[in-house]
């Protein structure tokens, strides 16, 4: 944004917020009502009951639909700026999510989390250095796209390129991938785990494994239960989720040391740096939300303090989430072609299936918290 | 999305993906500060309603009645769902609510054996000011 001073910041980001807000509204207050109350082939809410559609997924298909149809393909000027607060609406969510943990439930289901997530962030990762070799792809390529597959999708893949001297090309081609795939797993799981009848539990762990990028964990969790409160699908993937995107600064870290042992001529970067550099900080916010939430400063649970609390946060994910469809271009979709979208394609399917053959396998219906 | 770039002007308002964290948090604090001020100063009653679908089986605390945080409200009966060898059972359990803060229970809107829905009103609370009901 050029420079125009805060206040002339703030006036430009008003258009296009104002209109993400008022789609959720307009989402929120008229369309999800009528679809409860709607009776189609005889059936009071067949529409919700079906297609299991909630304000949460019509807001990424209307922002979906915005940008590629309405807009013509690209974010127009007025509400450039607006859109442009999506991850800090996401984030923000993320943050406030750290509320429906207390550190005695953090702690329980960490020594699971961590073990499982570590075993498939690294298995991928050299799943996708081994199948990248094969297929003949740059050393810088498979870096990115193993990052991308590995951990969470947009953020790893951009937080390794400069590390592996990546082109922006090869950024393009990994997200483009790995969004698509998880465009489409995030429409498919509400429906296999329905169909398989998991728990909140299993599908939270399914997904926060399984699925490539934060924000698609949230909004498929939240299409299986739209429910926000502790127990749900919602709650689980996000805890899962975060285990993961801790895990980026020493994802970078591994790739960079892997690349570099090849490319002995170039420079290193030590741990240290990746984590001074690269570490998400807003994960601590999420954290200080848990412990907020664990000495009770927030109210007690089931109080209208934390109801309210969780309402305020469902309209932070939802405004974030129309602007999350809003960046979803159809043509970037189609641009990922050739080996990184078979490398980045092999390695989703796997790493989604996988886990769901593991948690199917060994992950009980009830939680641990 | 953790860790989402360094941006020339692309994908957020600010210089950096570290500068959008913190304003994140900032953000978050801002909000969580006017739920909790809103909650403990400024609304005056809450109304307590039914935490899922259940029976109302008794109200512990009369109208005009004073209720200490931790103290029991109402007890309802809720089916509980288990997951018990890849099958779910149902049972029917009593529990008892214990009040979230301490006040004064204006009125008592359901009455024992009273079937609710989620949400459905039970009883109107004065909660002290500076905690949060």
């Amino acid at each position: 944004m050029e420079d125009k001073g805060i206040f002339g910041k703030i006036a430009a980001i008003l258009p296009g917020l104002a209109f993400m807000v008022g789609t959720l509204w307009v989402l929120r207050t008229y369309v999800e009502p009528w679809m409860a109350s709607a009776v189609l082939f005889g059936q009071k809410g067949w529409l919700i009951k079906v297609t299991h559609l909630n304000y949460i997924l019509l807001a990424i298909i209307v922002g979906m639909l915005y940008r590629n149809v309405l807009f013509g393909g690209k974010i127009p000027a007025w509400a450039e700026e607006g859109f442009r607060t999506t991850r800090l609406f996401i984030k923000a969510g993320v943050i406030m999510l750290g509320s429906l943990y207390t550190i005695q439930s953090l702690a329980k289901v960490g020594g699971v989390a961590i073990l499982l997530i570590m075993t498939f962030v690294f298995g991928t990762i050299f799943f996708v250095m081994f199948f990248g070799r094969l297929m003949g792809m740059e050393r810088s390529m498979i870096g990115v796209m193993g990052a991308a597959c590995g951990v969470c999708g947009v953020s790893a893949a951009i937080a390794t390129s400069p590390a592996v001297k990546a082109k922006p090309s090869d950024v393009a081609l990994a997200i483009a991938t790995i969004l698509g795939f998880g465009i489409m797993t995030m429409f498919i799981s509400p429906f296999i785990g329905k169909a398989l009848q998991m728990s909140d539990y299993q599908f939270g762990a399914w997904v926060g494994t399984g699925i490539l990028n934060s924000g698609q964990v949230l909004a498929t969790c939240l299409a299986f239960n739209p429910t926000i409160a502790p127990g749900t699908a919602v709650a689980y993937g996000e805890i899962w989720n975060v285990v993961r995107v801790i895990s980026i600064p020493f994802v970078v870290f591994f790739i960079t040391m892997w690349y570099w042992r090849a490319e002995a001529e170039a420079e290193h970067m030590s741990l240290g740096r990746i984590l001074k550099e690269k570490f998400p900080v807003f994960v601590i916010g999420f954290f200080g939300m848990t412990f907020l939430s664990s000495v009770g400063a927030l109210g007690a649970e089931g109080s209208n303090t934390l109801h309210l609390m969780r309402d305020v946060m469902s309209w932070i994910f939802g405004i974030g989430l129309v602007g999350q469809g809003a960046y979803i271009d159809i043509r970037e979709i189609k641009t990922a072609g050739g080996k990184p979208l078979k490398v980045g394609l092999a390695a989703g399917c796997l790493k989604y299936a996988v886990a769901l053959l593991i948690v199917m396998l060994f992950v009980s219906k009830e939680s641990s918290f | 999305m953790a860790g989402e770039v360094k941006k020339s002007g692309k994908m957020t308002v600010f210089r950096t993906d570290r500068h959008e964290d913190m304003a994140a948090m900032v953000l978050v604090g801002c909000l969580v500060a006017i739920v909790l001020c809103y909650m403990a100063f400024i609304v005056p009653t809450v109304t307590v309603g039914a935490p899922s679908d259940g029976k109302l089986v008794s109200v512990a605390v009369p109208e005009s009645g004073m209720v200490k945080k931790g103290e029991p409200l109402y007890a309802f009966e809720v089916k509980e769902k288990k997951w018990t060898q890849g099958k779910v059972e149902e049972k029917l359990v009593t529990r008892d609510v214990k009040s979230a803060a301490s006040g004064k229970v204006l009125k008592v809107v359901a009455k024992p054996g009273d079937e609710l829905k989620k949400g459905n009103p039970i009883v109107v609370l004065e909660h002290e000011k500076g905690t949060l009901p």
